[in-house]
């Protein structure tokens, strides 16, 4: 206890100090007795002999006349004080006249001489002259009893132990007082280190954070690696079809057989862009495109594609409600979602089992109005009957089952793990990581909408009956080319530019320009929001239509309120873009 | 004033010095059958007033003047007054006994004291007014208010006084209240 041995270090002074201080109070203690004693035989003696000096003034005449009987009267008169042991009277020559004796043995002595007081034990005897006018008559003797010394002794014995008690209560405070300040010291002390141990734990948080980020990083590099291998692979069989397609309809002349292979071709194409998508939203550079739909329909036109996409021994469960409230989500994502989900399912039951969907209302769970849940179940097959539904969660790559290298890209859950935060309020109910996450239901919630006014339809490109001229800035050749193509297919009179400013050179230089279609992100010092910015200025009559294919700048450039059409886009709906800007109305996606 | 407290009615038996026992008749004078124990009494009490008596400082020539005691007429004292005088001091003053035939201004008695009742009564009339404590023997029959200030008498076979404390007065005589106390008769003052 190296606590103690300080804390009696430290007392050392403190404790002989204390013994000082009550010495000191003894020493005055014994000082005071001593006085108080002198004083008391002083008073007590003062009082005797002024007691003898008025039985000395009273007896005078009745000593000068011989009058022993009045002499004898004032004598007996001392009676009353019961601390007068015995009293004499005596004439001028010294014989004794008038005499009191509480006890034999007190006696007053046959003659007297005039002497000082004495103290003779608890005993004080004094001896007062007669005096009259002058003239000396006689002489009185006192014997008194004072309080014995020991009992004197024992009243200063008192006072001392007070006094001693009250050094005593000193020294105690004087030690709380030492011992609360050490422990206080302590306190400080230990304050101190665990203010310094909470410091050097906040920078190992701050490390381990650190690392843990490194080690996500790393590990969604690796996901990356292992993505790239299975997107390879689908984009180089979308490209197979795309190329043999081709090649067939360069062989053939029959119109039903191109139609069927324009099909196969425009299908792959939309494959390829939906997987780019995919890699995009899984990258969280996507924007994504909600608009309002009706679940019910939505989920149900997947089941062919995810009984397609399981295996035979899996069957899939659609539980839906009819009276679901449309929510506002993309479409796509909601779709790809589901089938991530059901790959995954897929692969946590290897010997097949039931897989369950199920959207329902949940007004409750909304915190700003009623919610939608959807639900993915799967049932184990291993257990034949099983009654208990065991639910797996796709909404976190964390709680996903374990997968096998080289199954899928693996791209799936992640897919789901970047939509479902990013629907405004939606998000998923489980928690991440546990073994029971495999048994409860993924629960994403989606934002409700009303249907508005009049569902929007597809209308076919038509060509414009008077050619427009269109400045289409493109660095890339081969889209310049495609772009060019599709302009003139609209009935545009397409001029090419390679950057931002070329476009606004060729602008500048005069010619007859309906609007600017350009890309955003280019070669040279301005990318396609400045040029837009610079037209507004220059030419703000002129409308400009920008594309990009990347999340972050298509954000940039709907909050300037600027026209965006989203690679990779259809003719189509370029065509309606470029007819809107052109006629200068603003559509659902433009005004967001 | 007039009623003192009477000196002790009671004698406790321890004054055997003073019994008289020659005092067998009453009516005789007292002069006449003085003994010596009655003498030497009268003798002390003589000197011993002068401690209980303050006397005008007219009654002095100086401050350390003597207290006179002046034995007028037949002195039944004789030598028994000067041995109880001898070396007695009052204060300062030393006190001193002179014998004359009559008072006259010219005496310096302080304390006068007459035995016969024929010098007193023209002693008497010579200190009257003046600052003199006038002592004298009573009379057989009783306190004579022709007497001295001071009037020996003896009551069971003790000698004791009166005092006329308004003849004191006259005589610009102021006599202590505890001889007052021991007088058997004290006569007030008007």
């Amino acid at each position: 206890m190296t606590d103690w041995s300080r804390i009696s270090d430290r007392w050392r002074p403190a404790a002989a100090a204390v013994a000082l201080v009550a010495v000191a109070f003894v020493v005055a203690g014994l000082a005071l007795a001593a006085y108080g004693d002198r004083l008391y035989r002083a008073q007590k003696t003062k009082e005797i002999e002024v007691q003898a000096q008025i039985v000395a003034d009273s007896v005078t005449a009745a000593l000068a006349f011989d009058d022993q009987s009045v002499a004898q009267e004032y004598v007996n008169a001392l009676r009353a004080n019961p601390e007068v042991e015995a009293a004499g009277v005596y004439d001028e020559r010294g014989a004794l006249a008038a005499s009191y004796a509480r006890s034999r043995a007190d006696a007053p002595p046959q003659t007297v001489r005039l002497a000082g007081p004495t103290f003779q034990g608890s005993h004080v005897r004094v001896v007062a002259p007669v005096v009259q006018n002058g003239a000396r008559l006689g002489a009185v003797y006192l014997q008194a009893a004072t309080e014995p010394t020991i009992r004197r002794l024992a009243r200063y014995g008192g006072a001392a132990l007070l006094a001693l008690m009250a050094a005593l209560v000193i020294a105690v405070l004087a030690a709380a007082q030492a011992t609360l300040r050490t422990v206080n010291r302590a306190l400080r002390d230990r304050a101190h280190d665990l203010a310094e141990a909470n410091q050097m734990l906040r920078v190992q948080i701050a490390e381990r954070e650190r690392a843990e980020e490194a080690l996500r990083q790393s590990q969604k590099m690796e996901a990356i690696g292992q993505l790239t291998g299975g997107v390879a692979h689908d984009f180089n069989n979308l490209l197979m079809v795309v190329s043999s397609g081709l090649d067939l309809m360069e062989r053939t002349t029959n119109p039903e057989r191109r139609a069927m292979l324009r099909d196969s071709v425009r299908q792959a194409l939309d494959r390829g862009a939906s997987l780019t998508r995919q890699l995009l939203a899984f990258s969280r550079r996507s924007a994504l495109k909600p608009e309002v739909v009706d679940l019910k329909a939505q989920i149900e036109g997947t089941q062919v594609l995810l009984e397609r996409s399981l295996r035979e021994d899996i069957t899939v469960e659609m539980d839906l409600a009819d009276d679901l409230w449309p929510v506002e989500i993309d479409p796509s994502q909601l779709e790809l979602s589901l089938i991530n989900i059901a790959v995954n399912a897929r692969d946590a039951m290897p010997s097949g089992g039931l897989l369950r969907v199920t959207a329902e209302n949940r007004p409750g769970l909304a915190e700003d109005g009623p919610a939608r849940r959807l639900c993915a179940r799967h049932r184990h097959g291993q257990r034949r009957g099983a009654s208990t539904p065991s639910c797996w969660t796709g909404c976190s790559s964390r709680s996903s089952p374990p997968r096998r290298v080289g199954r899928g890209t693996g791209l799936g859950l992640s897919q789901v793990y970047g939509f479902t935060p990013r629907l405004g309020r939606g998000r998923c109910a489980s928690a991440a990581a546990s073994a029971r996450a495999r048994r409860s239901p993924c629960t994403c919630r989606a934002r409700t909408r009303t249907w508005p006014p009049g569902r929007r339809r597809r209308r076919r490109p038509t060509r414009r009956a008077a050619a427009a001229g269109c400045a289409a800035v493109e660095d890339d050749e081969s889209v310049a080319m495609l772009v060019g193509e599709m302009l003139t297919e609209l009935g545009y009179e397409p001029s090419r530019a390679a950057t931002a400013e070329e476009a606004l050179r060729r602008l500048e230089a005069g010619g007859r320009f309906d609007l600017v279609f350009s890309d955003m992100v280019m070669p040279g010092a301005m990318n396609g929001i400045e040029l837009a910015r610079e037209i507004r200025r220059r030419l703000p009559a002129l409308p400009v239509v920008l594309t990009t294919a990347s999340a972050r700048p298509s954000a940039a450039a709907t909050a300037e309120g600027l026209r965006l059409v989203l690679k990779p886009y259809r003719i189509d709906r370029l065509a309606a873009e470029l007819e809107a800007a052109r006629s200068g109305r603003r559509t659902a996606a433009g005004g967001r | 004033m007039s009623a003192r407290r009477p000196a002790s009615s009671t004698a406790p038996g321890r004054v055997p010095a003073l019994v008289l026992a020659a005092l067998a008749l009453a009516g005789a004078p007292a002069a006449a059958r003085a003994n010596p124990l009655e003498t030497a009494i009268k003798a002390t009490f003589l000197y011993k007033f002068a401690a209980f008596v303050d006397w005008p400082d007219r009654a002095f020539p100086s401050p350390n003047s003597p207290v006179t005691i002046c034995v007028v007429g037949k002195d039944p004292l004789g030598p028994t007054l000067d041995r109880a005088v001898n070396g007695q001091r009052l204060g300062a003053r030393p006190i001193t006994v002179r014998r004359v035939a009559r008072l006259d201004a010219q005496s310096g008695c302080q304390i006068l004291y007459a035995a016969s009742p024929k010098d007193s009564a023209d002693a008497l009339k010579a200190a009257h007014g003046a600052p003199i404590l006038t002592v004298t023997d009573a009379m057989p029959d009783g306190v004579d208010s022709s007497g001295g200030i001071i009037q020996f008498v003896v009551r069971e076979n003790h000698v004791r006084f009166y005092i006329d404390e308004a003849q004191a007065q006259g005589s610009g005589l102021s006599i202590n209240a505890k001889l007052l106390s021991l007088a058997v008769s004290v006569k007030g003052r008007s």
